[in-house]
């Protein structure tokens, strides 16, 4: 096992290097110090902000330093949009932040997408698959940004004018802690991420059971499906136990899949819900042309990428007994 | 004065109530339910920096001057815009002609609690602060973000940065204790300032968020920190660097040491039926927190708003339809009935389009190049376009010079006698005829040649470009538009390369200096006299209206410089935006204005308001 790892991981080194030379080159075409100084920057202040950031220095010294800060996670660079904060910084209160929506999201959405799949396929062509899936395509057919307008209208607005703020558990928007101070507990949660949750796992239902249910269908027809049945185990017991054990393959590449994203985050859910998450940082930093920030996390992100594509490798052969570690 | 409970429908309130019920999770409680706490929204993802000398932006503005101070602060109730005291016990005195300054400090202003000072105990202010805070300008550590503004400004400043630019390159450390030939101290309360000239617009900078005072102890503590834990004099402070979420939001606490100062006596008359005179004379602030929530996103800000959980906001543009009646530009009856406020505030804007004077085709002052741009600027239907883009809120008129300027035209129309403000198509033809078109039967100029016509890439500005073709296509003038993004508008102006361009200027102060220097000939591209305009007889009186004292002479000054640039046509304008704020009944002395942001210190809500939303 651990050889396996060690192998995958050696194989994706030079994956990785490549990524960040592209990703570094990329982002020299124009003088970061330029785009953030303007054309009227004074030739002090090119060299001043060059030097903050270390790109007075050779490429291959810079790009040495930008591995370094990704083996050890520590950037200390200072991002350009926000002063005093660091990369690092960045990075450690925003991960936690992205992970309170997306993680919640991607387990019930993967444990409900399931659960449905299995009932659409147990009912595979009558009335209640069809209904199943014509929710499902409706769902996915709806833009991302409606489900949000909509959940903060009618999920907290509304229910709030109706009840009193006092009396309903979802905030509009906001980070609560920063608002309540030392009266801020674990239970916030609910007030300021359940209802993001709510709607990213509304979204996410739509395109999972369609998925789950293709792969339920798939596997239904099966020679030891057929054999099982057969033999008289009952068609519950078929499709709950048996069936589910076989289709974990794609189930685990789909949920693993995710993963990465899971850090980035929900962008939009982010800068609506006002959470200051990866993805929200992410995008304030482009917009802003925080090249600090964008550098370094872009490089997690592909480190994260890379990562989880080996830990899916790694759970395929636990899971699956034909795919082999060797 | 009634005050109205939006009521739910029975079902409506079934469900929810059994929603809440299911969840079974208690709503989030308030730190402390005695504090009194108003809620502001800002409509951003919030300020990069809170140290003043690496800030520039009005949200930058906004929330360092609730914990730091300039010596001058503006007048919260009068208008014109007027300037008083604020760490200074009297008005600076100003000799030599303008060029020596002498300011004299209160004797009780504190800095705030801090690790940084001994015994944690914030010490007393005093000149060398002044002198220390305003050398950070040209500490390349800062990357000389807001050097502009005392460029050239006081004796000797300039040697300085450069002699101490020399020092950091050397890799020797930045000497705040080196001498400034105009800075001088006199004692601990007293200092003066010696211009390298005559300067009457000092005054207004030093009211501005850049000038504020910062103890050096704070800054040698915290370092780069120091931007994320201010400490200032101000009548609030920050007592962690939890308090400000980047991208979510910020608070501040009342300073519980802040010396005796009151709510100003000084308004207009209309101040006294808006109950903005009632708390005149008490001690300020008057609120224990501000909290400072940032919106990237305008839809969110709203439902806050509405649902009673933002104590003001601006309406955004999505909500103009839904709150402010077309036609008679007031607050619609179901918010009035909620005893919301409309406040209107004109910005000190210039909204206009620029040409290229170095042009070969648009520009040159021949007569009929003069003809030619005047017949852009009549073909253009900017009450149109106020209608179409600002729901009539807006505000057009002629010349560079915004409303609440001195030398605004001030009548109805805001017009001035040799208007070439439009629509008036028949004058635009004229024009074209004058600079050499032939017109046809159809009213419209014969082969014109499109001219390019750079615009930053928005929503807005695709809805503006259409209605100016438009506009244009009656008499036959023709352009190319080229959607850019804002940089390379900047870049491509900066070069000369745009004969005609899209601009807007919002004033740093309130003079028209600020925006009679956009035409003088010595700040052409990459300056900020984009137009690239020059004229020896305009450019001479702007050098004289930097050292003219404020008086009617000064505004007759104005208003020739303004009527220069009228009739040489280097832009076609102008318009201002109006900020239209919405304030619920339960917040107190809130005059807004987008001039100055001092005001929170004055601010106050009732807590106890029956609507007031958790």
């Amino acid at each position: 096992m651990w050889g396996f790892i060690a192998r995958k991981l050696i194989y994706n080194v030079p994956v990785y290097l490549g990524i960040i030379l592209i990703v570094m080159l990329a982002l020299r075409v124009q003088d970061p110090t330029l785009m953030k100084l303007g054309k009227n920057a004074t030739p002090a202040q090119i060299e001043s902000v060059s030097k903050s950031m270390g790109l007075d220095q050779p490429f291959v010294i810079q790009y040495f330093e930008l591995l370094k800060n990704v083996v050890t996670f520590d950037f200390q660079e200072e991002s350009w949009s926000h002063g005093g904060k660091s990369v690092g910084e960045m990075l450690k209160s925003s991960i936690p932040m992205s992970l309170a929506i997306t993680v919640p999201t991607l387990g019930l959405s993967a444990i409900i997408g399931v659960c449905i799949a299995l009932v659409a396929a147990y009912y595979r062509g009558r009335a209640v698959d069809r209904v199943l899936m014509i929710v499902a395509v409706l769902g996915m057919s709806i833009s991302y940004l409606v489900y949000i307008i909509f959940g903060q209208f009618f999920g907290a607005f509304l229910p709030r004018q109706a009840l009193g703020g006092e009396n309903w558990p979802f905030e509009i928007t906001g980070y609560g802690p920063l608002f309540l101070g030392e009266g801020a507990t674990p239970m916030n949660w609910v007030s300021f991420y359940m209802l993001p949750v709510i709607i990213g796992l509304i979204v996410s239902l739509g395109y999972d059971t369609r998925f789950y249910r293709a792969v339920m269908v798939e596997e239904s027809s099966r020679d030891y499906i057929t054999t099982a049945l057969a033999k008289g185990a009952s068609k519950p017991k078929v499709i709950f136990v048996h069936m589910l054990k076989n289709a974990m393959i794609p189930i685990i590449t789909r949920v693993m899949s995710t993963l990465p994203f899971l850090i980035t985050g929900a962008v939009l859910m982010e800068i609506y819900f006002k959470i200051p998450g990866m993805g929200f940082q992410l995008i304030n930093a482009l917009t802003n042309l925080d090249f600090p920030v964008i550098q370094g996390f872009v490089a997690v992100l592909a480190a994260m990428f890379i990562l989880t594509v080996i830990a899916t490798d790694v759970l395929y052969a636990l899971v699956d007994p034909r795919v082999r570690l060797s | 004065m009634s005050t109205r409970t939006p009521t739910p429908t029975p079902r409506l309130a079934w469900i929810t109530t059994a929603l809440a019920l299911l969840t079974g999770l208690a709503a989030p409680a308030l730190a402390s339910p005695d504090e009194k706490v108003i809620r502001i929204p800002m409509s951003t993802a919030g300020p990069g920096d809170l140290d003043p000398v690496q800030g520039s932006t009005t949200y930058e503005s906004r929330v360092c001057s609730t914990f730091y101070e300039t010596l001058l602060e503006y007048e919260y109730l009068v208008r014109p815009f007027k300037l008083r005291p604020l760490v200074l016990e009297e008005m600076p005195t100003v000799e030599q002609d303008g060029k020596l300054w002498k300011f004299k400090l209160r004797d009780d202003v504190y800095f705030h609690d801090a690790d940084c000072f001994p015994g944690g105990k914030g010490r007393k202010m005093v000149a060398a602060d002044v002198i220390y805070s305003w050398k950070r300008m040209a500490d390349p550590e800062y990357t000389y973000e807001n050097w502009w503004l005392v460029d050239k400004l006081i004796l000797g400043f300039n040697e300085y940065k450069d002699a101490q630019g020399a020092l950091v390159d050397e890799g020797k450390a930045f000497d705040y204790d080196a001498p400034v030939e105009g800075m001088r101290i006199i004692n601990d309360r007293e200092f003066e300032i010696e211009l390298t000239e005559a300067n009457q617009q000092f005054a207004w900078k030093l009211a501005m968020f850049q000038f504020s005072i910062v103890p050096r102890e704070a800054v040698e503590k915290y370092g780069a920190k120091f931007t994320r834990r201010p400490v200032g004099t101000g009548p609030f402070l920050v007592k962690s660097e939890k308090d400000w979420v980047v991208g979510s939001g910020l608070v501040v606490y009342r300073n519980p040491n802040y010396r005796e100062a009151f709510y100003p006596t000084e308004h207009m008359p209309e101040d006294v039926e808006a109950g903005l005179t009632e708390a005149a004379g008490q001690q300020i602030p008057f609120v224990d927190r501000i909290e400072f929530g940032f919106y990237p996103e305008a839809q969110p800000m709203w439902l806050e708003f509405k649902g009673n959980t933002l104590d003001y906001t601006t309406i955004p543009q999505f909500a103009l339809e839904e709150t402010i009646s077309r036609r008679t530009k007031k607050l619609k009856r179901e918010w009035r009935s909620r005893n919301i406020h409309m406040d209107k505030v004109p910005l000190l804007d210039f909204i206009f389009r620029s040409f290229n004077m170095d042009d070969e085709r648009v520009g040159g002052y021949t007569e009929d190049r003069k003809a030619l741009r005047r017949a852009f600027n009549l073909a253009m239907d900017w009450d149109e376009m106020n209608e179409a883009l600002y729901h009539g809120m807006a505000l057009a008129y002629d010349g560079p010079i915004p409303p609440g300027l001195d030398g605004h035209p001030n009548n109805e129309d805001h017009r001035v006698a040799n208007s070439t403000r439009g629509a008036d198509y028949d004058k635009a033809r004229e024009e074209l005829r004058k600079a050499g078109y032939e017109i046809g039967p159809d009213g419209k100029a014969i082969d014109f040649e499109p001219i390019r016509f750079y615009t930053a890439r928005s929503q807005e500005s695709n809805r503006v470009v259409e209605l100016l073709q438009r506009n244009f296509d009656v008499v036959g003038i023709k352009i190319n538009p080229v959607y850019v993004d804002f940089p390379t508008l900047m870049d491509v102006t900066n070069r000369k390369k745009a004969p005609m361009f899209s601009f807007a200027w919002g004033s740093d102060y309130p003079d028209a200096e600020n925006n009679l220097q956009l035409y003088y000939g010595p700040y052409e591209s990459p300056g900020s006299n984009h137009s690239n305009y020059k004229n020896s007889e305009y450019d001479l009186m702007y050098e004289q209206l930097r050292t003219m004292a404020i008086g009617p002479e000064r505004t007759v000054h104005i208003e020739k410089m303004r009527d220069i640039l009228i009739e040489d046509a280097p832009f076609c304008g102008s318009l201002a935006r109006t900020r239209v704020y919405l304030t619920h009944p339960w917040v107190k002395n809130f005059k807004p204005t987008e001039t100055f942001f001092t005001y929170f210190k004055y601010l106050d809500v009732d807590m106890d308001h029956e609507d007031r939303g958790e």
